[in-house]
């Protein structure tokens, strides 16, 4: 490099993030600043001025060419810059920014985190973890993010990960459950129930059948249906609580 | 060089009259280590040329670092440092000791910690002698003349005095009734010069707690020179020269004399005159001649004359070195520091023998009972104590004050050898006889086997034990730590083998006895009975020997030792007693309480055990260390200050845990709650007809199926598939009522768990049952919430007999009220009258899902999903058909065979078709309502569908002929709702009984979200409430860093008889992170602040907040937000969570750089 500084003759953009339609046919494009097209979809930015460089469209933005009058009318039904710049920005698609996917990747992360240390105990104790220590584990095990997916479906495919792996202690907080079932069908199905379920606390024979059970939480479904189908209906199913966690205050002594 | 064998040692032990437990207390860096080196030193550990530069002491790695000695290594002088965070440590070793060694540095003065340690001995009823330390800096660095020094020190202990004058007063006022003989105005504490004090010795009765050089306890030392000196060593110098009776020069070195030269004679008023004192004429000058000829002026002829006449001998090798160690080598031969600091403990403080009644009636029966309360046995026990007897007989009294572990390798029968013990204890005694025989050739220094006290007369028995390198230690054993219990016998003799009772806190002498006296005395049965008596069988004891433990076989009382065996029935202190009647030794007094929160977790995810077991250790370690579990999974330690936590995480990496840990602060929980909408605005403007446009104004309109129609004040909101509609309202609960409910939440739990019992065995023949006390609680609760919401006017009346449901978890301070105008629900007190079991308890189906949806709504709100407190949720409207429901239960259960043919998307549409049929026969009007919600969101529609639907609805039968044309006209309607549901089909399941539980619920949920959102929503945060002790000049920065923490003063109180302030305040937990020491550096340790949750408050901003009035515009500017403080907290709070965070990514588009710098 030289050190004394040479003006290129080359024109390049700065600043600038492009965000292109196609439009019966034709490409459209506009010139935005970076970093600021998610945030006014997300509707937290509200000053157009500050999305846009300018308000008209462009066929090429680094050729600097216009698009013509009646081509925009032929795709947009009109010839209204700003309208036309409005409708590219909240359909277009844009080059997201690295700044753009990092936050959107941590904030996925995080809210991954947060349902994963929601969902689950340590089953030693039966005590939450806290959030840091499922990202800590999140980043042992490698996971990765996929910004398309869900957060709850990831979420679960965490949990499903790390009971896999020895990096930490984990369970789905078990949902706890009180059935009663009728005493004809009581028999038959008190054996079903009791494969599905990890825990029978209780069991009471009192005409009907009473049990108190805890399952985990995916095999919610799976209990509710058998109960109906196997009683035909009149067994009845009570959620307790929903994820039995131990959460009052414990001095260590 | 060893002058004391452990023989004799083991002798001196037994005479309690020759024993002095002694702590040293003082301010940071006054010079503890170097003055317990000296003594140490005297006792032939260390080298006396070392003494001063060694820190023997600091044994632990950080200590040496950082030049503050942590913990209370006792040499039976108990050592003790000065930082405020390790008061705890102070405490415990005041506990154990009968005398205290205040040290003071001349240069700086008196320091917070002086206070303390002042106000600790003062409240152990601990006699102190004092120590003005650090007299060379006067000479070398601040160049003060002998008469200026003078001048200096006699402030410092007027200070001094001044402190110990203060706590005598505010004792005395504080007890007025029992010491008036002994009241004294304070004025002439503070204000009288010395002089007062070494002439009058009027007040006998108070006179004794002030220190005055006169009566001998208080020393003048430079303990890194090794010299110090009470003014009697040169009373006893003068006498002869002089001429003087000792007794008169005693009274008169110190204070305003004078010795007139023509009359020979000593007179008063030495300032007046402009006269030398004698202290400055006989002492100081002489000690600054020296100083000055050796250090400053380095003349070798003055030098050589000094040391001439005052008889020294010095080695040649320290006069060829720099001039310090010349200097030290003289003054530490002229004037020797040990010598003068033992002196004074022999005469100034007591032995265990002098032990007063008023500290062991203090140490036996806390303050809130009577000595006299307590029962016979245990009175007798005084004597006991006073005797101080370690004859057999003498019942067994031991304090255990804390417990601190030790490397398993440390333990003296644990250090590596080659031989097997009984082999070492046979070489040992060999070895210890001819070393023996040969001290007995030496001419022992008489006066130090007199004084010293047990442990200082004690050398490291090196013959016998091979010290040997510890080997670096790479495996870690589980046990590898071993807890010695740090304590004192005040009676009897404790021998290996015994067995002893460990009396917990809580024990209490006169239930104990009352048992004993049902069981006949069999003491075991009752031991059995007690929780708070277990039985111990001696281990190992130990005598502590600065760094290194000393195996004893028996140790006699006034003793301080090591107990081993003792971890798993201690937990920090303990009384162990040969009898039950003895109490438990009063809590102890503690200068700092653990204030600073930390959250730790493990580095690595998967060492959560050895955490928890390694904080468990600590915990026992400690005394000082408070360590819990939250609800929320963080394990939370809080210590007394920010260098003691860095000690405790040291403690806990490096030898409890052994593994690596993260602290961060703690989670910080927040509440939503909603307010009455606000009569003025942000700035105190009114505001009128705005109300409206306040509601509803953050209901995301993006969901479908919501409509809020603005007739009508409550949400209403559809469950997906139609089926249902719920109306709700949001309104905030009257505070009374909110608190109410939270003070009760285990009595709502147990209601809740009875009622549903009730419900289940109408008969109570099983199941759950409740004692009758619990009954009669629980309906005294119902009257106090009744009471509660008939104060808070006409809109709560009959609201009791509506509840619902409480949230979150069903025992949460959120109410669901029933106003539902068709829906007669049973009332959740009916469990409560009894054997009204007759009531036909009709309930809704699904009324459960309502209560669930309720209780997930109240678990997290929408504003940064924390708990909701003190909402009220009013259902106003439930449509659903019941009907409709049973038989899409049948349907599901396969009997309706005809229909389990079909598609499931075709019993969908029929069942959506049905439904609103049943709807339109039922209550058109609700029908009308979805139907124009639905004409909002209908897309295209094909004929197929069209006619489908309508062949569905034909078949329905006997509803739709009677409303055949009705059906005709909406049936486009109709058409266009099932082409949506069609959409809704792919999603979700089949109609099932579970489907449908589980939209109610989450429409339930929204319906309550919305409801919330359209009212005033708030954030809540936390307070902790404060006290804060502060003298007057740093209340001014105690305000500053309460104000920038968002912390308010709620009162500020003059202490009686102290220049104390008493400050009440309120801060936000979230703020307080830190605070105490932030409070601690600005008011240079003059303020403590302790902390404890107080209440919930409303932060009384809308965290939505924007301006929008011409004045808001004006006062706060465009984007003003800089200034909402909800809208800070609930965006850290979400951004944790990883929740949607309305911010930009970049403030300013035009303010960005993209390209690199060449290009």
């Amino acid at each position: 490099m030289a050190s004394i500084f040479t003006p290129t003759n080359q024109k390049r953009l700065t600043n600038i993030a492009v965000v292109r339609l196609k439009k019966a046919g034709k490409r459209f494009e506009i010139a935005c600043y970076p970093n600021k097209v998610m945030s006014w979809r997300n509707k937290v930015e509200k000053d157009i001025d500050e999305v846009l460089q300018s308000q008209s469209v462009f066929v090429n933005v680094s050729k600097g060419q216009i698009a013509k009058s009646d081509e925009l009318k032929k795709a947009f039904g009109t010839d209204n810059h700003t309208e036309i710049c409005l409708q590219i920005l909240s359909k277009g698609e844009l080059q997201v920014t690295e700044k753009e996917r990092q936050a959107q990747m941590n904030s996925t992360f995080r809210d991954i985190a947060t349902t994963v240390a929601d969902k689950c105990v340590n089953p030693e104790t039966k005590r939450p973890y806290t959030v840091t220590m499922i990202e800590k584990a999140m980043k042992d095990i490698h996971f990765s993010v996929k910004p398309t997916k869900g957060t709850k479906p990831q979420a679960l495919e965490v949990i499903r990960k790390l009971m896999e792996s020895d990096v930490i202690q984990i369970q789905r907080a078990q949902m706890r459950l009180c059935l009663n079932i009728p005493a004809r069908e009581a028999k038959k199905v008190k054996e079903k129930i009791k494969k599905l379920s990890s825990t029978v606390e209780s069991e009471e024979f009192d005409g009907d059948l009473e049990m108190l059970i805890l399952i985990d939480p995916g095999l919610f479904r799976h209990i509710d249906d058998l109960l109906r189908v196997e009683t035909k209906g009149r067994g009845r199913l009570e959620v307790i609580s929903l994820k039995d966690v131990k959460d009052d205050d414990e001095q260590i002594e | 060089m060893r002058t004391t064998t452990l023989q004799k040692l083991a002798e001196l032990q037994k005479n309690p009259s020759k024993i002095r437990n002694i702590c040293i207390l003082a301010h940071v860096d006054h010079g503890k280590t170097t003055l317990a080196d000296a003594l140490v030193a005297s006792n032939g550990i260390i080298s006396q040329r070392l003494a001063g530069k060694l820190r023997y002491l600091d044994s632990r790695e950080d200590e040496q670092i950082r030049g503050i000695t942590m913990k209370s290594s006792a040499i039976a002088l108990d050592y003790k440092h000065g930082h405020i965070d390790f008061s705890s440590e102070v405490s415990t070793a005041v506990r154990l000791c009968d005398g205290a060694v205040i040290l003071v540095d001349v240069v700086e003065g008196i320091c917070p910690q002086t206070h303390a340690v002042l106000r600790q001995a003062w409240l152990e009823n601990i006699k102190p002698v004092l120590i003005l330390n650090k007299m060379d800096r006067l000479i070398t660095e601040l160049k003060m003349t002998p008469f200026e020094a003078n001048i200096h020190l006699q402030h410092i202990l007027e200070q001094v005095n001044a402190i110990t004058g203060e706590l005598f007063t505010s004792h005395v006022l504080k007890e007025s009734s029992h010491k008036s003989a002994d009241k004294k105005d304070p004025e002439t504490v503070g204000e009288d010069d010395v002089y007062h004090w070494s002439t009058g010795l009027e007040d006998v009765d108070d006179s004794h707690i002030y220190f005055s050089p006169d009566q001998g306890n208080v020393i003048f030392a430079s303990a890194i020179d090794g010299w110090g000196f009470r003014i009697h060593h040169f009373a006893d110098l003068y006498e002869a020269k002089l001429g003087f009776k000792v007794e008169i020069l005693r009274k008169t070195l110190w204070g305003d004399f004078y010795l007139d030269s023509k009359t020979k004679r000593i007179k008063k008023g030495a300032q007046d005159k402009g006269k030398k004192p004698l202290f400055v004429q006989f002492i100081l000058d002489n000690l600054w001649a020296v100083y000055e000829a050796v250090l400053i002026k380095r003349d070798t002829d003055m030098i050589d004359k000094i040391v001439k006449s005052l008889k020294l001998k010095i080695q040649t090798r320290d006069s060829r070195q720099d001039a310090r160690v010349h200097l030290q080598a003289i003054t530490s031969q002229w004037l020797p520091l040990s010598n003068a600091v033992l002196a004074m403990v022999v005469e100034c403080l007591p032995s265990p023998l002098e032990v007063t009644e008023e500290r062991v009636e203090k140490l036996l029966c806390s303050n809130a009972r009577k000595f006299d309360s307590l029962p016979e046995q245990t009175q007798q026990l005084k004597d006991d104590f006073l005797a101080c007897s370690s004859a057999p007989e003498a019942p067994v009294i031991v304090y255990v004050s804390k417990m601190f572990s030790i490397d398993w390798k440390h333990l003296p029968q644990n250090k590596q050898r080659p031989l097997t013990s009984e082999e070492m204890t046979r070489r040992r005694e060999i070895a210890r006889q001819r070393h023996a025989e040969r001290m007995l050739v030496k001419s022992q220094n008489e006066r130090i086997e007199d004084t010293t006290n047990d442990g200082v007369n004690r050398d490291d028995d090196a013959a016998g034990i091979q010290i040997i390198q510890k080997p670096k230690d790479v495996e870690h054993q589980p046990d590898e730590q071993v807890f010695i219990a740090f304590a004192r016998v005040f009676s009897g003799t404790v021998k290996r083998g015994a067995s002893l009772y460990v009396l917990g806190p809580k024990h209490d002498p006169a239930l104990v006895l009352e048992q004993l006296e049902e069981h006949d005395g069999n003491v075991e049965a009752v031991v059995n009975n007690q929780q708070h008596v277990q039985q111990y069988t001696v281990g190992d004891l130990y005598l502590f020997m600065g760094k290194e433990l000393e195996a004893m076989d028996e140790v006699p009382a006034g003793n301080i030792l090591g107990l081993s065996g003792l971890e798993n029935l201690v937990l920090k202190s303990a009384t162990l007693s040969s009898t039950v009647a003895c109490p438990a030794f009063t809590d102890m007094y503690m200068e700092a309480a653990p204030i600073v929160r930390v959250a730790l977790e493990p580095k690595n995810p998967g060492n959560m055990k050895q955490l928890v077991e390694g904080l468990r250790l600590l915990n026992q370690a400690d005394p000082c260390v408070c360590v819990f579990i939250q609800g929320t999974g963080e394990h939370i330690i809080m210590c007394a200050g920010e260098v003691h936590l860095q000690k405790c995480l040291d403690d806990l990496k490096d030898r409890y845990a052994r593994v690596d840990v993260n602290v961060s602060s703690p989670v910080v929980p927040f509440r939503e709650t909603i307010i009455p909408p606000p009569k003025t605005d942000m700035v105190n403007e009114m505001l009128e007809g705005q109300t409206t446009t306040v509601k509803a104004q953050h209901v995301m309109s993006d969901e479908d199926g919501s409509e809020d129609s603005a007739q009508q004040d409550f949400i209403e909101l559809q469950t997906t598939d139609r089926s249902s509609t719920i109306g709700v309202k949001a309104i905030p609960l009257p505070e009374e009522v909110t608190q109410l409910l939270e003070k009760n939440a285990a009595f709502i739990k147990m209601l809740e768990l009875y009622s549903s019992a009730r419900r289940k065995h109408a008969n109570l023949q099983i199941g759950f049952r409740i004692s009758d006390a619990t009954l009669k609680a629980l309906r005294e609760f119902k009257a106090n919430l009744q009471l509660a919401f008939s104060k808070s006017g006409q809109f709560w009346e009959g609201a009791i007999d509506q509840i619902w449901s409480f949230g979150p978890r069903r025992d949460g301070p959120n109410l669901l009220l029933n106003r539902i105008p068709n829906y007669d629900r049973p009332s959740l007190w009916t469990c409560l009258n009894d054997e009204s079991k007759a009531v036909l308890e009709r309930f809704w189906d699904f009324d459960n899902s309502i209560v669930s949806g309720f209780q997930m709504a109240t678990q997290s709100g929408p504003l940064c999903e924390e708990p909701m407190r003190g909402v009220c949720f009013i259902l106003e409207k439930w449509d659903s058909d019941k009907e409709l429901y049973q038989k899409e239960r049948n349907l599901s259960d396969g009997q309706d065979q005809a229909l389990s043919e079909e598609t499931p998307f075709l019993r969908e549409t029929r069942t959506n078709s049905g439904m609103f049929v049943d709807d339109l026969v039922e209550t058109s009007a609700t029908w009308n309502d979805s139907a124009v919600v639905s004409e909002g969101d209908t897309g295209s529609c094909s004929l197929r569908e069209a006619s489908l639907t309508k062949d569905c609805v034909d078949s329905e039968g006997e509803h739709t002929s009677n409303i055949e044309g009705a059906v005709d006209s909406l049936t486009s309607n109709m058409s266009r709702l099932a082409a949506n549901d069609l959409k809704v089909s792919h999603e979700i399941q089949p109609t099932s009984v579970h489907s449908i539980t589980g939209q109610l619920m989450f429409c339930t949920k929204e319906a309550c979200r919305k409801a919330f959102q359209a009212e005033s929503q708030r954030l809540m945060i936390a307070m902790y409430s404060s006290v804060i002790q502060a003298t007057v000049e740093v209340l001014g920065k105690l305000y500053a860093v309460l104000g920038k923490r968002n912390g308010r003063v709620l009162q500020a109180d003059m202490k009686e008889g102290s220049s104390l302030f008493n400050v009440r305040a309120v801060l936000p937990v979230i703020e307080s992170f830190g605070f105490a020491e932030e409070v601690r550096k600005k008011t240079s340790g003059l303020a403590s602040p302790q902390l404890k949750f107080s209440h919930w408050e409303v932060i009384d901003v809308d965290p939505f907040w924007v301006p929008t009035t011409e004045e808001e515009y004006l006062h706060f500017g465009d984007k003003a937000d800089s200034e909402n403080q909800a809208r800070q907290y609930m965006n850290a709070v979400r951004r944790r969570k990883g929740l949607k965070v309305d911010e930009k990514l970049v403030e300013f588009a035009e303010k960005q750089r993209t390209l690199s710098k060449n290009k």
